[in-house]
């Protein structure tokens, strides 16, 4: 194999494995920009890598898997929207509550798939017919994972609607001012969110690893929650931060197969502590809090 | 705080209360538990002997070290999830020390040990307190993201360099020295001495926040950071300080949950402690009084799970359900009454 190939080999490698995050960080970009913070996402996130794999599993269908799981993410993030924007709890606290009902739910139904391995249900190829080589290994969540943030962007960025829904963001009483409900959007970027880390959740179970096990997303969409500062809150950087994460998941299983003369368990710390120094460097280098949307001060920043 | 907020705070809990019974018992009834016979196996299971008793109280000292952890840098509007984190570096410290000396006496073994386990806990809680203030990243992520990383590095300890020796399949530190091992507060019964350190710390902790110059420091920097000025203090210092005090808390009560009950460190042996903690300091409003019969709430809750599980047979995660549905429950009905406090 020449090393521009194992190269490619290696960031086709990290593509996949960021895809299910990519999902997950894109819902809660959008859930930001309407000024909803959402921990509870780790918590959809199992909740759709079980429902998503039981129902693959029982259907033999791919695509039920994943829209299976995208529905349960959306179930669940339905009580955060309660709880927040009915109930007026705080964000963080109501996130975690769902979080916690989120793990507890997808452990309870989830240990009779234990196991289990998904012999149906086959991964529908995508460019295996024309491109071959390195390609073939794309997946269609992978590709889905590159287009939904680019859609999302779009729509921020160049619609009506998304200028409204960057105003819930800033200021509700500006987007009240222009005559806009923001409750509404709030509860779109709430119910987009469950749906999009469902999503996710599925593409892991489904997709990736193809079997499921207890809190097998370990903290991935935790992880997006911290970097969705380096996207600047813009759906487009959605992809190149998720790669960082995928990068130090490829790095940490790489250096594993290759038998380096360090403990696994170690090497399993690369995929926090790669984006914990990054978000470090870059808030020393990029300065990027200016632009926070600024309702999300009160709850992220509240002394700063 | 008026009678009527009073009046007001308990109806909300009694509805929250109603709402947590409710949700829990028509989730179990399919599983062939009717709701009466869930509140049955609560008291029985939580409260109904000495037994149980001593179990739920074993299950609340670790929420109590926790929430204590947790309710420290709130004090100043900080908000931690790391207290999970903070606790396995605590208990790893701690549990190195010991393993260090086998033969030392009690006199080195333990005040040792909590020097060992509130530094390494400090330390934990400080990096995030660190990027918090000097680089404006939120401490609720750093100190969630610490976590996965203390997680990990207890289970490359017991995996590697301090597995024991002749241990089974189960890998696992050597057990540690007796010397170290805190006793029993009653002879036959596991509530440990760490529930009585844990106390003893809340009631300090409720001490300077209430009547010395240090908790009236803090209560102005949570209230206006730029007041910090002329409370002749810097704010930036008090994050990193505060976030330390409560990763060294966190780190003791780890350390108590180590020597006190297994004996030697274990794989995550205090899974979802960390987010009970949270939601329990929560709750209590950060008051470090209120903190005490809460963790005791919580712990029978999980003593109900526990019933579950030997008399129905259901998966231990029926704990973190109905931890899930009990937060739920109290939130939907608390918020009204924290907008008037």
């Amino acid at each position: 194999m020449t090393s521009a190939h194992s190269t490619l080999s290696l960031l086709v490698s990290a593509w996949r494995s960021s895809t299910p995050m990519a999902f997950v960080l894109a819902g809660e970009v959008m859930g930001q920009r309407a000024g909803v913070v959402n921990i509870g996402v780790e918590g959809q996130m199992l909740v759709g890598a079980a429902a998503g794999f039981a129902l693959a599993l029982q259907t033999g269908s791919y695509w039920t898997g994943l829209i299976g799981g995208a529905a349960a993410g959306l179930v669940l993030s339905a009580l955060h929207g309660v709880l927040c924007l009915v109930r007026r709890a705080n964000q963080i606290t109501s996130g975690v509550a769902v979080f916690i009902l989120g793990s507890g739910l997808s452990s309870y139904f989830g240990t009779s798939l234990v196991g289990r391995q998904l012999l149906g249900a086959a991964v529908p190829s995508v460019f295996r017919d024309w491109a071959g080589g390195l390609l073939s290994q794309t997946t269609p969540t992978m590709v889905i994972g590159l287009l939904v943030p680019l859609a999302l962007g779009w729509f921020l960025f160049r619609t009506r609607p998304g200028l409204e829904w960057r105003a819930v963001g800033e200021s509700t009483s500006v987007a009240r001012a222009l005559g806009v409900h923001p409750m509404a959007f709030r509860w779109t970027a709430i119910l987009l969110g469950g749906l999009l880390s469902g999503f996710g959740g599925a593409s892991l179970s489904v997709d990736y690893a193809r079997s499921w096990s207890e809190g097998m997303t370990s903290g991935r969409a935790l992880v997006a929650v911290g970097l969705v500062i380096m996207t600047r809150w813009n759906p487009l950087w959605v992809t190149p931060v998720a790669l960082i994460f995928g990068a130090a998941e490829t790095l940490s299983l790489t250096l594993q197969a290759q038998g380096v003369r360090l403990s696994p368990y170690l090497l399993e710390t690369l995929p926090y502590l790669i984006p914990l120094v990054l978000l470090a460097l870059d808030a020393k280098v990029g300065r990027n809090l200016g632009l926070m949307p600024a309702s999300l001060h009160e709850i992220l920043l509240p002394s700063g | 705080m008026t009678s009527l907020l009073r009046g007001q705070l308990r109806s909300s809990a009694l509805l929250g209360v109603a709402l947590f019974v409710g949700l829990t018992g028509l989730f179990f009834w399919p599983a062939g538990l009717s709701p009466l016979r869930m509140l049955e196996l609560l008291w029985s299971g939580a409260f109904g002997s000495g037994y149980a008793i001593s179990e739920t109280l074993v299950k609340a000292t670790p929420i109590l070290w926790c929430a204590l952890a947790v309710a420290v840098p709130a004090k100043v509007g900080l908000i931690s999830l790391g207290a999970e984190g903070q606790m396995y570096m605590g208990a790893i410290a701690g549990g190195g020390w010991v393993l260090a000396l086998p033969t030392e006496p009690s006199w080195v073994l333990i005040p040792g040990m909590l020097a060992c386990a509130a530094t390494a806990g400090g330390l934990w809680g400080s990096v995030a307190g660190w990027m918090k203030a000097r680089l404006n990243i939120s401490e609720i992520i750093v100190s969630m993201l610490l976590n996965f990383i203390a997680i990990d590095f207890l289970d490359y300890l017991i995996h590697g360099p301090w597995r024991a020796a002749h241990s089974s399949n189960w890998p696992q530190t050597a057990r540690f020295p007796d010397a170290s091992v805190l006793p029993p507060v009653l002879a036959a019964y596991r509530v440990h001495l760490g529930l009585i350190g844990a106390l003893l710390v809340a009631a300090a902790l409720y001490f300077i926040s209430a009547w010395t110059r240090w908790g009236l420091i803090a209560n102005v920097l949570a209230c206006n950071p730029r007041l910090s000025a002329q409370a002749g203090v810097s704010y930036p210092k008090w994050i990193i300080l505060l976030m330390t005090a409560g990763g060294a808390v966190a780190g003791i009560g780890g350390m108590a949950e180590a020597a006190g009950i297994q004996g030697r460190l274990e794989t995550q042996f205090l899974p979802g402690y960390g987010l009970y903690g949270f939601l329990t300091a929560w709750l209590a409003r950060h008051d470090f009084r209120l903190i005490v019969p809460l963790s005791v709430v919580m712990a029978a809750i999980l003593s109900l799970a526990d019933s579950l599980q030997l008399s129905a047979q259901l998966p231990s995660s029926s704990a973190l359900i109905m931890e899930g549905f009990f937060f739920l429950s109290v939130l939907f009905f608390g918020s009204g009454a924290k907008a008037s406090s």
